[in-house]
């Protein structure tokens, strides 16, 4: 949980930071280990953007390539706006949940 | 004059989506997450051509490719079903034996000696499938659907591989039991207890480090431009499905005498109901 808030309080200031003084990059390394876990990639529906399936989580989004998961330090406005209409809803796999359900 | 604008307006979106992202909080054992995990421990067979089924569910939008995708999803759904079937047979017994009060390990035996020819058989059939799935999807879809393989081998190996037998870890299996079934915290330390004492014999072991090479190398294979599924054949089926099953059956065995009737009545009608829950199953596909 602290770690979670750390990151979010990094987001928070690399959000001030890159808009106000413009040094940003579209995306950057995640080195904190904080990234969707294995368990939300896999209940999850990606966005694709720019060549990549990328996932809204921890008001972030993410995506993953050969270096590993990268963050968006600004949020792209395909992204913004497809967040607007609404984060899918997460597919859910207990019993009972019937067949299907979520699916695409 | 403009350049001030947009750099304001730059630095006002900045300030907004950071607050926006924090205040949103993460949450790593939610409900999907802990469903996911009961299904990774009650449903073992297909091995990754599971995964994949599993990873179609979430694939995303991709409205004019649909009705294809669906077909082949309902198609690999269909290759599976032997196994399925035969895992179904193996939760039933356990279903008989917990509400009993004591599995009889021979007939759970039985049960899981049918997966491995079950599993074996069905390797042609799935192969046809994946190729036509990698031609149906673009570039992006495989390799969401191949980063989706990957996190289920991860949730799968997690429950099944990684847990600490008798570990009262939130989330996990004994926890989730707990909460299932409302045990004392008595019941709870002696189903512990018994649990780190069950010792698997040989033959329930997996090469876990040699599947996780079996996924990747499926998973580097299928987001690639060409793929054929008879060279990364990875005959994971019967391995994950014989192991996981012998886990399951494990789990059950020990704590089913420790449970009071009312409590082995409600397991036994849950692992009922995980024998007929096929989430995997196209809408409308095969049964």
């Amino acid at each position: 949980m602290i770690r979670a808030r750390i990151a979010l309080l990094l987001a928070l200031v690399s959000g001030l930071l890159s808009s106000c003084y413009g040094t940003v990059g579209v995306v950057s390394d995640v080195d904190d280990g904080y990234y969707p876990p294995a368990a939300y990639v896999a209940t999850t529906a990606p966005v694709y953007y720019d060549g990549y399936p990328t996932y809204w989580y921890g008001g972030r989004w993410y995506r993953r390539d050969h270096r590993g998961w990268q963050a968006y330090r600004q949020e792209p406005q395909h992204l913004r706006e497809h967040r607007a209409r609404g984060v899918p809803p997460r597919q859910l796999y207990g019993r009972g949940h019937g067949e299907g359900h979520h699916r695409w | 004059m403009r350049t001030r604008v947009v750099t304001r307006f730059g630095c006002i979106a900045g300030v907004v989506f950071s607050l926006a992202a924090a205040g949103a909080e993460p949450v790593d054992d939610d409900q999907p997450t802990a469903e996911l995990k009961e299904h990774h421990r009650h449903h073992q067979h297909g091995g990754i051509s599971q995964f994949v089924e599993l990873g179609l569910d979430t694939l995303g939008e991709d409205e004019a490719e649909r009705p294809k995708v669906e077909k082949l999803h309902a198609e690999l759904h269909a290759c599976t079903e032997p196994i399925e079937e035969k895992e179904a047979s193996a939760l039933l017994v356990l279903a008989e034996g917990v509400a009993s009060g004591a599995v009889d390990p021979s007939k759970v035996e039985a049960a899981i000696a049918q997966l491995a020819p079950a599993g074996a058989s069905i390797h042609d059939c799935v192969a046809g499938r994946l190729n036509q799935l990698h031609a149906a999807l673009s570039p992006v879809e495989r390799l969401a659907l191949a980063d989706k393989v990957q996190a289920h081998w991860a949730v799968w190996r997690a429950v099944n591989v990684d847990a600490v037998p008798g570990g009262k870890e939130p989330g996990g299996r004994l926890s989730e039991l707990a909460k299932e079934l409302s045990l004392k915290p008595e019941q709870v330390a002696k189903a512990s207890v018994s649990l780190q004492a069950s010792v698997p014999g040989s033959s329930a072991q997996l090469d876990a480090q040699k599947v996780e090479a079996l996924v990747q190398r499926f998973a580097t294979a299928f987001s690639g431009a060409t793929f054929d599924a008879t060279s990364v054949t990875t005959n994971t089926t019967a391995s994950l499905s014989v192991y996981g099953t012998r886990q399951t059956a494990q789990f059950y065995q020990t704590v089913a005498p420790l449970l009071t009737p009312e409590q082995r009545a409600t397991l036994a009608s849950h692992l009922r109901e995980h024998a007929q829950h096929h989430p995997t199953a196209p809408e409308g596909g095969s049964r």
